[in-house]
């Protein structure tokens, strides 16, 4: 008889501190030992994790009204700007907005980070003025307890699957996937391979809308499939099977987040970002999610992009497995390429292993998504049309 | 034989005087020097690897500091702030000595400081800043 487990049976279990939990790293080794059957009898949570550079995140704020009250049209925290197009007092801060005044050295990931940390943020604010909004103009200092929410709330993080890049020029070039050096003298990648969430339920199974998950150190949930969101599976000439292309919208508490878990960073010559920690926890509902979770490095496969050439579509150089990245050197083109991960393995480990003791504490359980991801979608270039 | 590798600040008025001749030439040391940027209205540094009889780098390195040289031993002025790292692991394919690494088991990052050559691409290369020269 093939098992199967419900949500409700599973969360019982963790009430009841008897929820047998284990890491995406974990599992591969105990799959190989007792076999996916028995395996998927003993274990009812696999946690997975990452922790990554991802751009397209942001924070939500509401400072609260002063008195005279103002309708916040231009707003700046610490000299980088927020968009105010929202109600009265209401902002949403990029995570790659740079600083006015210093430029690529400080921006809007790094508001996040001192907000996070308690710092007290220069506030100013410019209005038109309303008849019901009478000020013009404010200058305050803001902290994380002044205000009233810090929601984070990133529309694309957690990329399935990355390419890996490199530079064929003759000059060293500055990329959002780090400085690579002229004539292929290093290759960059970044996904936490077998400890990546959606490389562990690459179908989407049981990460979904309202999927409960680990963000930044606080409890968060996934409220949509991310932007560019086009999750595709792609048989190499071994018949491997290569997915890529799954986003994830999330949404959290930023003020319970933990700089462990969120952090500032800057790509010299391109910009800001903002690091991200995520875990997601799978729940062994049969053995077919059993054998998506022992999913290993060497089993995950990724192209590698020649990022010199400037334009939308660039060449591939070729793919190569997680296992041949993580032991430091690939081969291409006859060449020895020196490699680097952007997203930290031993943080992905650390945050599946915090996930795993936390729902072992019983403080954390597991949400049924309330609704599936669309198994199709497109990702549509833009089109310049006069 | 030890060796060492060490960063010599030279202030402005000494910018003339051939300290590093007198290291080779009266106390048989080897001087391989790695980085140097010195100009003469306000000094400079200068890094060097020593290599020789631990009594001769001694007194070599004491007679560097009659000549109001200042020495520093290199991790002194390459700061890896490992509460800042996150063990990405980006800088260890910049590096051009294998300096940097990320162990095998652990998967954090190592710095051999004996391999570093202070040429401060790891420095451009952290996202995070963690790391620092003082050069």
């Amino acid at each position: 008889m093939t098992t199967k487990r419900t949500y409700e049976e599973i969360n019982a279990k963790i009430k009841r501190g008897e929820a047998v939990v284990v890491t995406a790293e974990e599992v591969i080794s105990m799959v190989e030992e007792k076999g996916v059957k028995k395996a998927t009898e003993e274990i009812d949570v696999v946690t997975t994790g990452t922790f990554g550079p991802m751009c397209s995140s942001g924070v939500i704020i509401n400072f609260g009204h002063s008195d005279p009250p103002i309708r916040m049209q231009k707003v700046w925290l610490n000299d980088v700007e927020a968009y105010a197009g929202l109600a009265a007092v209401d902002v949403y801060l990029g995570a790659t907005q740079l600083s006015e005044s210093q430029g690529m050295e400080y921006g809007g990931a790094h508001v996040i980070e001192d907000l996070i940390s308690e710092k007290k943020i220069k506030l100013k604010a410019m209005s038109y003025g309303t008849d019901c909004y009478p000020r013009r103009e404010i200058e305050s200092y803001i902290t994380k307890e002044s205000i009233n929410q810090a929601i984070l709330f990133n529309p694309r993080n957690c990329y399935q699957n990355y390419n890996v890049a490199v530079n064929t020029s003759d000059k060293k070039i500055y990329t959002y996937m780090g400085i690579l050096l002229p004539n292929m003298g290093n290759a960059n990648y970044c996904t936490s391979g077998q400890l990546s969430p959606l490389l562990n339920d690459s179908k989407f199974i049981t990460i979904g809308i309202g999927t409960r998950i680990f963000l930044g150190g606080a409890q968060g949930y996934i409220v949509w499939e991310g932007t560019q969101f086009s999750p595709q599976e792609i048989k190499d000439e071994d018949g491997w099977v290569i997915y890529k292309g799954g986003t994830l919208a999330v949404i959290g508490n930023l003020k319970e987040m933990s700089t462990d878990y969120i952090r500032a960073a800057i790509f010299k010559g391109y910009g800001v970002s903002l690091v991200v920690g995520i875990g997601i926890p799978i729940p062994i509902l049969n053995s077919e999610i059993m054998k998506y979770v022992t999913v290993k490095d060497e089993d995950i496969y990724t192209e590698i992009i020649d990022y010199s050439y400037p334009r939308l579509k660039k060449p591939s150089l070729g793919w190569v497995n997680y296992k041949q990245l993580r032991e430091g050197k690939i081969t291409i083109q006859g060449k020895d390429v020196p490699t680097s991960p952007l997203s930290s393995y031993a943080k992905a480990r650390e945050i599946a292993q915090k996930l795993k003791e936390e729902i072992l504490r019983g403080n954390f359980l597991l949400q049924e998504p309330i609704q599936r991801f669309p198994q199709e979608s497109k990702f549509k270039p833009l089109l310049e049309i006069h | 034989m030890l060796r060492k590798k060490v960063i010599l600040t030279f202030p402005p008025k000494i910018v003339e005087k051939p300290v590093t001749y007198q290291l080779i030439k009266e106390f048989g040391l080897w001087i391989n020097i790695l980085r140097a940027k010195i100009e003469p209205s306000t000094g400079g540094k200068l890094v060097i690897e020593i290599k020789g009889e631990e009594s001769q780098v001694e007194k070599g390195l004491k007679f560097v500091r009659e000549m109001e040289v200042g020495v520093d031993f290199l991790e002194q002025e390459v700061m890896w702030d490992k509460d800042r790292c996150t063990d990405c692991g980006v800088c260890i394919s910049i590096c051009p000595t294998g300096a940097l690494s990320l162990d095998k088991e652990t998967f954090k990052l190592q710095f051999n400081y004996e391999e570093c050559v202070v040429c401060g691409y790891c420095v451009d290369a952290c996202p995070l800043q963690a790391i620092k020269v003082t050069f």
